[in-house]
């Protein structure tokens, strides 16, 4: 396996910066954990053999957030709120940041793939929570805040699967 | 007072007066229950949650009148000495003399001043009671006789282990612990109440109820032979095990009133003593016993001479197959030799386990690497089976900004390197990122260095868990390090290896950690960005976690293998998904060396059916 590993392209996600409308934003979300699922699974048959499951997890976990966020772009509620105009953040470029520095090399191994994961969903959860920062009250500020709490709760379960495995001898 | 006139024969007529009685309707005067006075030794009571089963009751009960009766709806727990036992009374044979009561480590059983109780002919068997808290008719009678400090019979207090000084111990690796004399093993074995709640709890269950018995009896030969039916690192595990059994130890366990401490039977040291007063030769005759005097002509290779692969070969050995262990390293003992310090355990005594294994005829083959020295193709293709116990040989990293620099280390190199006598630079200063036993071990190694090489220690250990609350190295060991001048700065993050201009390592930086685990325990740190510190140092030592070197399998047998979260997949037996491959110890079950040890013997046994199959067919 000679390929490095990288996820998809920093291009796509600088769009986000001229991103205004509420759609816009869902959809390079949903983009975004698509990317992750597709990254992951293409990693699968590459990775050894012994940590194949902690790459198959992570595209589950990534189809999961991508079915929720498709059908929260589908929701009643929020499709009202599709067409309207969000004043992105000054610094709107945590997508695009991750992609651009994160590498995992030729033959990643568990911590790194770990890791990689964690400033992954570090990076969308800050991002989340910037947008519900700057939109005002109301459902679209709860929309950014639900995503933002769904991308904390990723990264806590990848947390404690770090712990248990690399400050131990394995997961039991 | 009246004088009663007895000798007053009466009417001649007086018999026929009673038949007046004959037509009457009789009464019976119902007995009320009422309480006896206090301390009255009346039916039992027996609160079920302070209850552990450990069956001491039964034990003591001379007329036999108690049964302990499997209760399924309560949940048992071998680790922590709880069965699903409770004890049932026979009220037939009890002489109400309440030794159960006065044995009962848990307070748990009593007699209540309840003492009534009538039936008729259909209903013997409520003779029979499962005593309860409520009393044998749900009454909620109080509480006759109970245990006090004066009428408990256990003896509370282990005898004291005496250890070399802090002064005396920090500028060697002679061994600390200075072993019981015969007096104080048997003083300590007399303690134990033979409930045999430590050979549930042991892994490879241990018979230590018989052995402690032995060394009571003053028999240690007798002891060492008990020892030997299950485990042949006696004298490893009498020094650095983990004594899980001592955990699940009846005497434990605090309950009657005035009594504040308890101490569990010193188990471990018990298994030490024996093993240190037993001639060598002596052990080896013990096991060589049971060995087959006919040789089965099946070859098994074991790859790793640790406890799991020792107790693999030992245990087929004597089924009467020729096994070879090969070991990458010069010595045998796998972490116990090459992780442990001899401050805990004298290479001397590993030496000895070693000795008697090779000495029931286990060929151990040195400075042999599958995988590149004998690949596993060649191994499967010479041998009838083959054995995977390699270990948790390689550090963990935490693999924050700097820690790829030189003086960065990662302690089970460095505990390696140490009994190799292989030299390396000893810091004037040094940092030690984990807080389990690794980290405390060579934190103590590093100490030692330094106190010979610049007469003081410069030791500081950070881990991320909290003492006295999560803190994952055993207590002694705490307690031991401090004695030993090192500092423990808990709830700490490791930050960053700060590196100058020049790229020299000068410290760590580490913040405060909040709380390391949310309310249901599992890991969600919290940390404080506004508490971070510098802890000066010339070199940084990593012992946050191990795992197993995997590229001796080689990619095609890694890829055949099946695997579970990260490990080798076993069935209870150790047997992979390859027919031909079983794996046991550290790299399967978790760093512990009794662990390894059952492992050892589960998958001997396993090996053993295997290859007899093959023979028949």
């Amino acid at each position: 396996m000679s390929e490095k590993h990288k996820e998809g392209h920093s291009k796509s996600y600088k769009k986000l910066q001229g991103m205004k409308t509420l759609e816009e934003i869902l959809d390079v979300a949903i983009s975004f954990e698509k990317t992750a699922r597709d990254f992951y699974s293409g990693m699968i048959p590459k990775v050894s053999k012994n940590i194949r499951y902690l790459v198959e997890e992570l595209a589950e976990e990534e189809q999961e957030h991508f079915d929720l966020f498709s059908s929260l772009k589908d929701s009643p509620n929020v499709k009202k709120q599709l067409k309207k105009r969000i004043k992105t953040p000054t610094e709107d470029h945590k997508f695009s940041d991750f992609v651009q520095l994160l590498d995992l090399g030729d033959k990643p191994d568990d911590q790194s793939i770990l890791q990689y994961a964690l400033a992954r969903e570090d990076a969308a959860m800050k991002q989340y929570q910037e947008l519900a920062d700057n939109a005002p009250e109301g459902e679209l500020k709860d929309t950014f805040q639900f995503l933002a709490f769904e991308e904390a709760e990723h990264k806590l379960e990848l947390e404690k699967k770090y712990y248990e495995i690399i400050h131990s001898g394995g997961p039991q | 007072m009246k004088k009663i006139e007895y000798k007053d024969k009466g009417s001649i007529l007086n018999p026929l007066k009673n038949l007046q009685f004959f037509a009457r309707k009789p009464i019976t005067e119902k007995l009320q229950p009422r309480p006896a006075s206090a301390s009255y030794r009346g039916f039992h009571i027996n609160d079920m949650d302070k209850c552990i089963g450990c069956s001491s009751c039964q034990k003591i009960c001379d007329n036999a009148a108690i049964t302990m009766v499997e209760v399924p709806s309560i949940a048992e727990d071998a680790s922590k000495g709880i069965r699903n036992l409770r004890p049932a009374i026979d009220y037939g044979r009890c002489c109400w003399c309440a030794l159960c009561v006065d044995i009962c480590p848990t307070s748990a059983i009593e007699l209540s001043r309840e003492y009534v109780h009538t039936c008729d002919g259909d209903e013997t068997d409520s003779y029979f009671v499962f005593p309860q808290e409520s009393g044998i008719h749900g009454l909620n009678f109080e509480k006759g006789w109970t245990k006090t400090k004066d009428s408990d019979l256990l003896d509370r207090e282990r005898r004291p282990m005496q250890e070399m000084k802090p002064e005396d111990r920090i500028d060697n690796f002679d061994e600390i612990v200075d072993g019981f004399t015969m007096e104080m093993a048997v003083e300590e074995a007399s303690r134990c109440v033979d409930c045999g709640l430590c050979e549930d709890a042991c892994p490879a269950h241990m018979h230590a109820p018989n052995y402690i018995r032995s060394i009571y009896e003053g028999n240690l030969e007798q002891a060492v032979e008990w020892m030997y039916e299950t485990n042949p690192f006696s004298h490893v595990c009498g020094r650095v095990c983990t004594h899980i059994c001592e955990s699940a130890c009846s005497l434990g366990r605090v309950g009657e009133d005035g009594v504040k401490t308890s101490q569990p039977i010193a188990i471990r040291w018990l298994k030490r003593f024996a093993m240190d007063h037993v001639p060598k030769t002596k052990i080896k005759q013990i096991a060589k016993k049971g060995k087959a005097t006919k040789k089965s002509g099946q070859r098994v290779a074991i790859i790793g001479a640790g406890p799991a692969g020792l107790t693999t070969a030992f245990d087929l050995v004597k089924k009467g197959h020729q096994v070879t262990v090969y070991e990458a390293q010069p010595k045998g003992g796998g972490m116990t030799r090459y992780g442990i310090p001899n401050y805990r355990l004298p290479e001397d005594r590993l030496d000895q386990d070693i000795e008697v294994i090779q000495s029931v005829g286990v060929d151990i083959q040195y400075n042999v690497r599958i995988g590149k020295d004998i690949t596993m193709q060649q191994l499967q293709k010479d041998n009838d089976a083959v054995v995977l116990a390699i270990g948790l040989q390689n550090g963990r990293s935490t693999r924050i900004p700097g820690s790829e620099n030189k003086n960065v280390k990662k302690a089970v190199d460095l505990l390696r390197m140490i009994p190799k006598g292989e030299e390396f630079e000893v810091p004037k200063s040094a940092v030690i990122i984990g807080g389990g036993n690794v980290a405390m071990d060579i934190a103590r190694s590093l100490a030692r260095l330094q106190k010979q090489k610049f007469g003081k220690v410069g030791i500081t250990v950070s881990a991320l868990e909290t003492l006295g609350k999560n803190f994952l190295a055993d207590d002694e060991e705490v307690k031991e390090s401090k004695e030993e001048d090192i500092t423990i700065l808990d709830a700490r993050g490791p930050v960053q290896c700060v590196i100058d201009k020049k790229g020299k390592l000068t410290g760590l930086e580490t913040v405060k950690v909040v709380s390391i685990f949310d309310d249901k325990g599992r890991f969600a740190p919290k940390y404080d960005d506004s508490d971070k510190q510098f802890h000066e140092a010339e070199m940084v030592v990593e012992a946050i976690g191990q795992m197993a070197d995997i590229s001796v399998l080689g990619e095609e047998l890694t890829e055949e293998l099946e695997w579970n979260r990260g490990r080798i997949q076993v069935d209870e037996n150790g047997s992979t998904s390859v027919e031909w491959l079983w794996s046991a110890g550290d790299m399967v079950n978790g760093p512990d060396v009794i662990h390894a040890v059952a492992d050892g013997h589960r998958v001997a046994t396993d090996i053993d059916k295997y290859l007899r199959k093959e023979k028949k067919s």
